[in-house]
């Protein structure tokens, strides 16, 4: 598909609703729902027209699939994020019994790797895909034909039989002569490494292909969810990927503000950005850390190291837990902070901040450094924003999307940030990204605790039955969005995690190839991704 | 021991000459049993004839028959000769015993009469320009050498997938035969007659000129047959294209008679004067040796990377022969006598290690019906026994010790440095830069070899293919493993293959090998003229007497003396160097034993990150090992990628991959693209004479009287 | 240009002495419940209901703790009136309940010890805890205790996550490879128990269930000097704290 820029100026709702109902006529239905549009797809082939004109002529981002078997029905929801408008929830709905869905991966390449979880979980076909299956369940470990996500399926049940693919081998793409595939994991680095497992397809230098083979770490956190209290799934939306755990626990804790309709205390939404930016600045620091290990400048390496390690002492001196578990809940903070608490952790970003400044200065003057990083795993803007990425690497793409500012929650529309964008998308861009966010990250943390004024830190919030939620964050890794249906009794019934991971993983590929394979470990350092965030 | 060789000889052409006319009238079976048998023993009188010759004093002389109005054709074996005629016999010894036996493996598709005959033949020609003693003999006898092995290549062509391989060749043979005639025409200019010692006599008149003319013309009429640049072209696919039972005598025999035709012509008949013929070669050799072995590195087909190594070796002797002219012209003997006696031991060492190679990929492709390296792997266990043997073959060729390929080169490389004895600054820097080359070359050369052994052997099987014969016969086994215990003995008893050599080496260098190289650690017990006392003692103490009661002869360290701040040169001894490593292997095996007594080794499967299954499409490539030497030789190479990528929807599912790559030889894109081209250019040129018009054809008369006339008035 | 060298130097050591001095720098660990005794067993027995995993039970008017399923969320130290005492150690080391005891690697390994780790479906807190094992902070290089990039060479193998379906094939061939004498431990709640995953289809429950454990080091997640003890205990330079003959509850 072209990647021109969107054919019409930022629409309001009022303006897409008058061009789906001229284009689409009979085959669309659209209400408007707060917190933005709910378009109904009555007529099945239109879902891939509809999808186009929603990401590419309306400029919009894809922000995932949520698949749902419910009431003898599939319901499948197609989220679009469209600036002036906000969430644009494309839904169909098909009986049970039909198991074809059109694919609309052909014009949204940002949509592959959704449909194939889709198919691996929910055993649907999308008709047109050309490369569904061995996904998330391994042919070498599960049979076909499992659907863990149905209904039927019980997640307790241990004992079924387990018919794997001995002769399971994987598909080559490259057709040289000499050429042949070096896997890479998923043990690799001394088991440091998060279990992936890549397959570089080479002649001997230059990578030609690359495949990430993910979700060794598939839990099924989805579908254990499923029948359990909301205080037992929060424990799960914080435990499932621990460097943006706070993150993913806001998203969870706003998704059931949102279904109950609950009004969180100012001074809870202020030390809610306060914590979720202190984990962006760890966060970053961590990734930085990673990206000088890749190209082994210890000392660097070990000033970030000192850098992160500060915080995670300093986040369990302010919160009692190095990683910030145990913190949100509907309704607010589970504690509240003192006056001298929030200065000593102001002390310590402060800290932190000056030191990543002079570890960014020294690095730039470091020219054996930046060797290995300008130009290498460059990713054009017209790739991120093909593939839809997010988060710091789509930044250093020049796509500049953030959710603090698209849709902003908690504090976040009270103050002044930015959110850096660089353009040309190789690893030194993400690299600076990294070191400006983290300066924004510490800004923010200032600019939160100085706004602090005393009131609750949390107000109670009962789980309602029989509702829907929706809540989304920045993480550091990019846009995460989480869903929840409640049912009668208030239990979970559905949850959906969209992460900023399973989107970037994506894209990983496009900037791996036609680089040399000594380049391989630099370049997966400085995407700073997730496995078992993506794996879930 | 005269009389022996020489009657060793006759009695070789009389049982060759049996053997031929039998071949024409027995069955097939037969006839693969007289190449066995009658190629025998016509191979050890050979070599009989060789070891006689070297050991006696005397040449051996024998007029044949006189032909009225041209000449006397006579044999002469002299020393050079029979050097040569030694190694034939020994190659041709170990080619009849692997013939037969790979060729009743696969019976069916070689007519085996008509290889026999042409066998034979071959044998007695080749015999006869290794003993020719006028020009006449060695001219006729190498025009039907080049006809027989046209012949022999083409033997197996309805298998053949290229069938101008054999055409090219013959073209070739006889250009340079062309080149060849000539040389001898210039040469003999002025002389009575057409015998090499009428030849010898004229040679001392002849004109600074005529004698670049000579050498030029010789250098490449005879580079054809052993691969110089730019002549080479044929040779990597016509060895690619011949039948596995003549390769490894197209590689071990007709490839020496290059190297003999420039001794003869060059060193024997009409010596040169002048440095400049001697750094020629010199440079041509270098340039010959890198292109070869780069080729042979990148290459993925068996045999055609081990004819890439045939002219990297090819280059490396011719090196060594130039570095000998150099020397002799500038009057400097015993370092002119050191080169050539590397270059002769560097021949015969490589007529052993390249028929052991060659034989060994003939066995694997008769196993596994594959050339391709890259489709093979994990060879050490289906043919335990080859990998021994080849394995003996790759240390020899990559120049390890204790094999030979290790000491030629190591003193040719030694000859190269003593160019510091040389006056003009020019050809120092000659000699070091082609020194420089070499040694890239040797390293190059280790890496090919190491890819060769390491991704056909090690490893894990690649291809689909399965075994159909546990390797060939035991007789075909025989004849390796006899060229690998000869190359074995040459690398560990130098001090004698030289003393041997030296016969050849005195009358051409002037001065004795021997005596430069090997000092008599062993005989001599008190000082002489060369040897002082003080020097005896210090090696004496070394231990250079160790051996003295087990073996006769002067001694079995190699060691160049140098003047009084510089007493040693350079010294080395193969010999004592294989017994420490035997006895280090030994003390080492024994400690490690005892110290890691209590420790038990657990197998298992290999650790590949944790997936269920290393498979062989994820291990090394033999194009993958060699990439990075394409990478950097990038300029010579050139190649033109070709991809082409299958894709569904979109770039993102690209579901294949095909990339080719196209690569033209240097030599082709330098010497004989360009040449054809202007050829081409011209024959189209005058193509466009012939247009048919009568008018034109008339004026052409026309044109051409007025042309006699303007002529005629001029003069 | 940088002088990375000079800037190092300068920057100065910040290693903790640990084990040779007890470390009590803030923040270090996250500390762990304690047994509580409370006025009343009805406030013990809401102590205990407050716990999400079952890991605070009611004896009376005790409050008593199993720290390997303790999953740290911190709901019995705030926010609810029966909040329990936490205490700021980080030695939690033990065997498994199955077994009666542990013996270290020989005495060989006491100074030189080489690490494997498998992450089986962690969250990724367990893992970049031990990989801060490696920063100046800790750095468990000056003890003689280097992670390996291959099982081959490692005496010890450090197992985070509960073994997710994907992953026990890779875990056990990491298992396999690695030569005697070796030991196993399982590093934070999900190791030991599955934590907040549990048994499920697509997760195996803890390492027990996949691997014989040797040593487990509870905690969500055990700090990094949790582990540096562990890994003390493998090369017998601490021991596992022990009362009454059976491992520190």
């Amino acid at each position: 598909m072209t990647s021109a820029p969107p054919s019409h100026s930022p629409l309001d709702v009022e303006g897409l609703t008058i061009l789906l109902e001229e284009r689409f006529r009979a085959g669309l239905s659209v209400l408007k729902e707060a917190p933005g549009l709910v378009i109904r797809v009555l007529d099945l082939s239109l879902l891939p027209v509809v999808s186009r004109f929603l990401f590419w002529e309306a400029g919009g981002s894809f922000g995932g699939l949520i698949v749902e078997e419910r009431l003898r029905e599939w319901t499948l929801q197609y989220l679009f994020l469209l600036q002036n408008i906000g969430w644009v929830d494309v839904v169909v709905r098909a009986p049970l019994y039909q198991k074809t869905i059109p694919s609309i991966v052909a014009e949204l390449h940002a949509a592959d790797w959704y449909e194939r979880e889709a198919e691996d979980l929910f055993d649907i076909d999308f008709e047109g895909h050309p490369r569904l299956g061995d996904f998330i369940l391994h042919d070498e470990t599960w049979q076909e034909h499992i659907a863990p996500m149905r209904k039927a399926f019980d997640a307790n049940a241990l004992n079924f039989e387990r018919k794997p693919n001995e002769k399971w081998r994987p598909k080559l793409v490259v057709e040289d002569p000499g050429s042949f595939a070096m896997p890479v994991g998923p043990v690799y680095e001394g088991g440091l490494g998060e279990p992936i497992h890549f397959l570089l397809e080479t002649v001997g230098e230059d990578v030609i292909r690359e495949v990430p083979r993910l979700f060794y770490n598939y839990r099924a956190v989805e579908k254990i969810a499923e029948g359990k209290a909301v205080c037992d799934v929060l424990l799960l939306a914080e435990r499932f990927s621990a460097k943006s755990a706070f993150a993913h626990s806001l998203a969870f804790c706003q998704a059931i503000e949102n279904a109950a309709g609950a009004e969180v205390p100012w001074r809870a939404r202020r030390l809610r950005v306060v914590l979720a930016e202190l984990e962006r600045l760890r966060h970053h620091a961590g990734a930085i850390q990673g990206i000088c290990q890749s190209t082994a400048l210890s000392v660097s390496e070990a000033h970030a190291a000192i850098i992160e390690e500060q915080l995670l002492r300093a986040s369990a001196a302010f919160t009692g837990h190095r990683y910030l578990f145990g913190l949100n809940t509907p309704g607010g903070l589970r504690r509240d902070f003192e006056e001298t608490a929030c200065r000593d952790l102001l002390r310590a970003i402060d800290s932190a901040d000056s030191q990543l400044r002079i570890l960014e200065e020294r690095l730039r003057y470091s020219s054996s450094f930046l060797d290995r990083l300008e130009d290498v795993g460059a990713i054009s803007p017209e790739n991120a924003r093909d593939l839809d990425l997010v988060g710091p690497v789509a930044r250093a793409s020049g796509v500049s999307r953030d959710l603090r500012k698209a849709c902003p929650y908690a504090t976040y529309s009270e103050y002044r940030f930015d959110a850096p964008c660089e353009q040309e998308g190789d690893g030194y861009a993400r690299l600076r990204v990294l070191f400006a966010e983290a300066r924004e990250s510490a800004r923010l943390v200032h600019q939160a605790v100085d706004s602090l004024e005393p009131g609750d830190s949390s107000i109670p919030v009962e789980a309602t039955a029989s509702t829907v939620g929706f809540g989304w964050t920045e993480a550091p890794i990019g846009a995460a969005m989480h869903g929840v249906r409640l049912d009668s009794e208030g239990r979970v019934e559905r949850y959906r995690i969209l992460t900023p991971s399973f989107r970037n993983w994506l894209g990983f590929h496009v900037a791996v190839e036609d680089f040399a394979f000594q380049d391989f470990p630099i370049i997966l350092a400085t995407f700073g991704l997730s496995a078992t965030e993506c794996d879930r | 021991m005269t009389a022996l060789a020489g009657g060793a000889l006759l009695v070789f052409f009389i049982v060759c000459a049996i053997a031929l006319v039998l071949s024409t009238l027995v069955s097939d079976l037969a006839a693969i049993i007289l190449i066995g048998w009658q190629g025998g023993i016509c191979s050890i009188l050979l070599m009989l004839a060789g070891a006689a010759r070297l050991s006696a004093g005397a040449d051996f002389y024998q007029p044949l028959w006189t032909i009225h109005g041209v000449g006397e054709l006579t044999l002469r074996l002299d020393a050079l000769s029979a050097v040569f005629l030694f190694a034939a016999g020994l190659v041709y010894l170990s080619c009849c015993l692997f013939a037969p036996g790979c060729m009743m493996h696969s019976r069916n598709s070689y007519p085996a009469k008509r290889y026999s005959v042409l066998h034979f033949a071959l044998m007695i020609s080749v015999v006869l320009i290794l003993t020719a003693g006028d020009a006449l003999t060695f001219l006729i006898s190498w025009e039907c050498m080049s006809i027989l092995t046209y012949l022999l290549v083409n033997h197996g062509q309805e298998r053949q997938a290229d069938p101008s391989a054999g055409y090219i060749m013959l073209a070739m043979s006889e250009a340079g035969f062309l080149a060849v005639v000539i040389a001898f025409l210039i040469a003999a200019g002025g002389a009575s007659g057409l015998s090499f010692s009428a030849l010898r006599e004229s040679a001392a008149h002849l004109s600074g000129q005529a004698e670049w003319g000579v050498f030029v013309l010789a250098l490449f009429g005879f580079g054809v047959k052993c691969g110089l640049v730019p002549v080479n072209f044929w040779l990597p696919r016509c060895y690619t294209a011949s039948p596995a039972i003549f390769v490894p005598v197209l590689a071990g025999v007709t490839l020496n008679l290059g190297f003999y035709g420039i001794l003869r012509m060059n060193g024997d008949l009409v010596p040169l004067h002048g440095i400049g013929p001697g750094l020629f070669a010199l440079i041509t050799g270098s340039v010959t040796a890198l292109v070869g072995i780069l080729y042979a590195t990148t290459e993925t087909d068996l045999k055609t990377m081990l004819a890439h190594s045939s002219i990297e070796n090819a280059g490396i002797i011719v090196a060594g022969i130039g570095a000998f002219f150099a020397f002799r012209s500038s009057a400097i003997a015993v370092p002119a006598a050191i080169a050539l006696t590397a270059a002769l031991y560097h021949t015969v060492n490589h007529s052993l290690y390249k028929t052991l190679l060659f034989e060994g990929a003939g066995e694997i492709e008769s196993a596994v019906g594959t050339r391709d390296m890259d489709q093979m792997g994990g060879l050490i266990r289906a043919l335990p026994g080859l990998s021994i043997v080849f394995l003996v073959g790759c240390l020899a060729i990559a120049a390890a010790p204790p094999f030979n390929g290790f000491v030629s080169e190591w003193l040719t490389l030694q000859t190269f440095l003593r160019s510091a004895l040389l006056s003009a600054a020019l050809v120092k820097v000659v000699f070091a830069l082609c020194g420089a080359i070499l040694a890239l070359t040797a390293a190059l050369a280790v890496t090919c070899f190491v890819r060769t052994y390491a991704m056909s052997f090690l490893g894990i099987r690649r291809g689909d293919w399965h075994f159909s014969v546990t390797g060939l016969s035991r007789r075909a086994r025989a004849s390796m493993i006899l060229l690998a215990i000869a190359c074995l003995f040459l690398g560990i008893l130098p001090t004698f293959a030289i003393g041997v050599l030296d016969r050849a080496v005195e009358p051409l260098a002037g001065v004795s090998a021997t005596t430069a190289l090997v000092p008599p650690f062993f005989t001599a017990t008190e000082s002489n003229g060369q040897l002082p006392a003080a020097f005896l003692q210090d090696f004496h103490n070394l231990g250079a007497q160790t051996g003295a009661h087990l073996l006769a002869g002067r001694g079995l360290v190699l060691l160049l003396r140098g003047s009084e701040q510089n007493p040693v040169v350079f010294a080395m001894s193969p010999s004592y160097g294989v017994a420490a490593i035997a006895l280090f292997l030994l003390v080492a095996y024994v400690v490690v034993g005892r110290l890691t007594r209590r420790r038990a080794a657990a197998g298992g499967e290999v650790w590949a990150g944790g997936i269920p299954r290393l498979l062989p499409e994820m291990t090394y490539t033999a194009t993958g090992f060699s990439n990075p030497v394409r990478v950097v030789f990038q300029a010579i190479f050139r190649p033109n990628i070709v991809e082409d990528a299958r894709e569904t929807v979109a770039v993102h599912f690209r579901t294949a991959i095909h990339r080719k790559r196209e690569e033209m030889h240097l030599v082709d894109r330098l010497f004989f693209h360009p040449i054809g081209a202007a050829f081409g250019g011209i024959a189209r040129l005058l193509a466009g004479m012939h247009h048919g018009v009568l008018s034109g054809y008339v004026s052409y008369a026309l044109v051409f009287l007025l042309v006699i006339l303007f002529l005629y008035r001029l003069t | 240009m940088s002088f990375w060298f000079w800037n190092g130097v300068r920057r100065g050591i910040p290693s903790t002495r640990y084990p040779a001095v007890p470390e009590t720098a803030s923040g270090v660990t996250p500390g762990r419940p304690v047994a509580t005794m409370f006025a009343s067993a009805e406030e013990a027995a809401r102590a205990a209901a407050n716990c999400p995993v079952g890991a605070i039970t009611a004896r009376d008017r005790e409050a008593v703790i199993d720290l390997e399923t303790c999953i740290h969320c911190q709901r019995c130290r705030f926010g609810n009136p029966s909040t329990v005492h936490w205490a700021n150690d980080f030695e939690w080391t033990r065997w498994p309940a199955a077994k009666k005891g542990f013996e270290p690697l020989p005495a060989s390994f006491t100074r030189s010890l080489h690490i494997m780790v498998v992450d089986a479906g962690d969250c990724g807190a367990c893992l970049h805890e031990i990989k801060q094992l490696n920063n100046p902070f800790y750095n468990i290089h000056r003890l003689g205790m280097f992670f390996t990039a291959t099982p081959r060479t490692a005496d010890v193998l450090l197992v985070v996550g509960p073994v997710s379906e994907n992953m026990r094939e890779p875990l056990l061939k990491t298992y396999d490879a690695m030569p005697q004498p070796k030991r196993v431990v399982a590093v934070g709640a999900c190791a030991i128990s599955g934590g907040v995953f549990g048994r499920t289809f697509a997760s195996a429950g803890g390492v027990g269930m996949v691997l014989p454990v040797d040593l487990e080091i509870p905690g969500n997640p055990p700090p990094p000097l949790a582990i540096l003890h562990g890994l003390l205990v493998v090369t017998s330079r601490k021991e596992v704290l022990t009362e009454g003959g059976t491992s520190l509850i």
